[in-house]
């Protein structure tokens, strides 16, 4: 993998499902897996509730071929920090999810959740009957512009603490005795990330937490959103100082920030935009890492972004995912052709929306033999699907993924 | 400036509190209801979409606007009730069974708002059942489905089967990020919007069709 994050062409393309919550897998998907791989029955461990991700685990990883593992921050998006694990039936479906996540479900068998497990807390989540993933439940009292504090978004943002410095070197020392690549996720450098930005993990969010809202605040209030990011820029480069003083160079990427820029057809905002109320601060964090440790930036983002990516690398990022090919000028061809030497591309292996889910097997095989053409040259490669394995999604699918991609790395795989 | 240009340009700029203003000013100055909604305000919201098509404006500006019609639409709809005007058409939105995903689905619903149609909006997560009755009660000329995730997709096609079933004599209009042109004709929806602009043509265009 390394090989291939510094632009020099491995022996096979490095494969990734699991090592982050933009990369992973359904815990359906992964139940489907390890019976289709024959592996030990028995619940899968949901690691992510809000998206409902699996756990993949060393069997798991070593049977689909992956190169690459995870080091994940100590408290899920619900704000669940339990080491121990309890049963869960997801809708049939035997689940493990960390022993203080709680659930209610209401009479139309809709599922709510709470912060940190509290449930005389009001919920933060919902996971509506019909779907396999949770929403956040937006609570904003409505905003009063003259009272409107930027500490008041800054909550969740603060010295990193001993609990979480001790779970993060635990975490990198276990993965690191592997012979697998390590992408971190250690939180706190995402700039707005919408996913982040109801904070399904706190009991009273305060300041703008409605989705509109924040996305109206960008425009309306950017001086309120600068100051935002300005004191978290600040805090998030202290806290990454002193997981680099505990962990070194033991991890190969960093995961920094989830924030989509990208619909389907077009963007969030303009360059202009970007460059005037992102850029800054994605610059001061990536400079701080590239300054001070051997790790390479991992940006994460949806949609139509190639206008962003002169951007994206001047600003020091080196990996983007997921590369989605499906939206509006991301053609692969030309983005490997502009960027393909500066910018490593970690997904864009098949399509999520159409091909996986709803194509046929060999459809799936012939867009992955594909994309390997195209994205593998030259490395700057990491093989991921376009995003998490969703529910629904077809094992023989699955599984005629990973088969292309071991054929087309020679690579004979069980 | 007259009041009708600067409810126009507040609406353009995502003014809310100007273009309250400026709509109670046209009122005062005599204007009706139903002339500041086709003179003004869809002008200005097809301003807005044209803006979003050639990427001027992106989702945040167009969430501003749509908030600055929405104010002055507050003031209006009494008024325009009252002439017992009719709208373009009428249109029940929401997004399906199963998904909580909306903005896409309210972008869609302000701009068809804005484009002078009359838009019962049933939020998210809406059951075929709903979408029926919504249709029948408020004598709907169209339906616009939403969906954002591959695994609610399928409530698309449930939906538009009860419907068909019920016989309601409705069209219905897709769109959402995994959504394509060809899922639309595969479970006979009448249209496919790509984008909240777009939704607003295919709407026009199924009530021309239609009269």
């Amino acid at each position: 993998m390394r090989t291939a994050l510094d632009h020099r062409e491995p022996d096979r393309i490095p494969l990734d499902f699991g090592s982050t919550a933009v990369t992973g897998i359904h815990a359906s998907c992964v139940a489907g897996l390890r019976d289709y791989f024959g592996l030990a029955a028995g619940p899968v461990k949901v690691h992510e509730p809000y998206q409902m991700l699996g756990l993949v685990e060393d069997d798991l990883r070593a049977a689909m071929g992956i190169d690459v593992t995870g080091v994940f921050p100590r408290k899920t998006m619900f704000g669940n920090s339990s080491a121990e694990w309890k049963e869960w039936n997801f809708r049939g479906l035997d689940v493990l999810v960390p022993a203080d996540f709680q659930t209610r479900t209401e009479p139309n068998g809709d599922i709510l959740t709470f912060p940190e497990g509290d449930e005389t807390a009001a919920p933060s989540a919902r996971l509506p009957v019909g779907s396999a993933f949770f929403d956040t439940i937006v609570r904003q009292p409505e905003v009063d512009d003259e009272k409107l504090d930027p500490a008041d978004n800054l909550e969740e943002f603060s010295p990193i603490s001993e609990e979480d410095l001790n779970h993060i070197e635990r975490s990198v020392r276990t993965v690191a005795a592997r012979a697998y690549g390590v992408a971190a996720s250690f939180g706190g450098t995402a700039f707005g990330d919408i996913a982040l930005v109801p904070a399904p993990f706190l009991k009273n969010p305060k300041g703008i937490r409605d989705i509109t809202e924040w996305y109206i605040s960008t425009r309306s209030r950017r001086g309120y959103i600068h100051s935002i990011f300005e004191r978290q820029c600040e805090i998030g480069i202290q806290n990454l100082a002193r997981i680099h003083a505990r962990i070194g160079d033991a991890v190969d990427c960093v995961f920094l920030c989830g924030t989509d820029f990208g619909t389907q057809t077009s963007a969030f905002c303009s360059v202009a935009t970007f460059r005037e109320l992102w850029f800054p601060y994605y610059k001061r964090v990536n400079n701080w890492v590239h300054a001070n440790t051997g790790w390479k930036c991992f940006k994460h983002s949806c949609g139509s972004v190639e206008r962003f990516f002169e951007s994206f690398i001047e600003a020091g990022f080196d990996i983007i995912n997921p590369v989605q090919c499906s939206a509006a000028g991301m053609e692969p061809g030309e983005l490997k052709r502009k960027y393909g030497s500066r910018l490593v591309f970690w997904g864009g292996g098949v399509d999520t929306q159409k091909t996986l889910p709803f194509g046929t097997p060999q459809q799936v095989r012939e867009e992955v033999l594909r994309r390997c053409e195209i994205f593998a040259p030259g490395g700057g490669f990491v093989f991921n699907s376009i995003h998490n394995l969703q529910a629904g999604t077809p094992v023989e699918n699955i599984v005629a993924m990973l088969d292309a991609v071991h054929q087309f790395n020679g690579v004979a795989h069980a | 400036m007259p009041e009708l240009e600067k409810l126009h340009q507040a609406v353009i700029d995502g003014d809310w509190k100007g273009a309250a203003a400026a709509t109670q000013a046209a009122i005062a100055e005599g204007q009706a209801a139903l002339a500041i909604v086709t003179g003004c305000l869809v002008p200005a919201m097809d301003e807005v979409g044209r803006r979003f098509e050639c990427e001027e404006y992106f989702v945040p500006e167009m969430l501003l606007s749509a908030r600055a019609m929405k104010a002055s639409m507050e003031i209006l709809r009494p008024l325009l009730a009252a002439t017992g005007a009719q709208p373009t058409g009428r249109v029940v939105i929401g997004t399906v069974k199963g998904d909580l995903h909306d903005i896409g689905k309210n972008l869609v619903a302000s701009m068809l708002e804005g484009g002078g149609f009359e838009v019962t909006d049933l939020g998210s997560d809406v059951r075929p059942e709903q979408f029926i009755a919504a249709a029948r009660e408020k004598n709907a000329d169209i339906i616009a489905l939403s969906a954002l995730l591959t695994v609610t997709m399928p409530s698309m096609k449930k939906t538009i089967d009860a419907l068909r079933d019920s016989g309601l004599p409705v069209k219905v209009i897709i769109g959402g990020a995994p959504v394509t042109r060809q899922y639309a004709e595969q479970i006979g929806a009448d249209g496919y919007g790509e984008t909240a602009n777009s939704a607003v043509a295919l709407a026009r265009q199924l009530m021309k069709k239609a009269s």
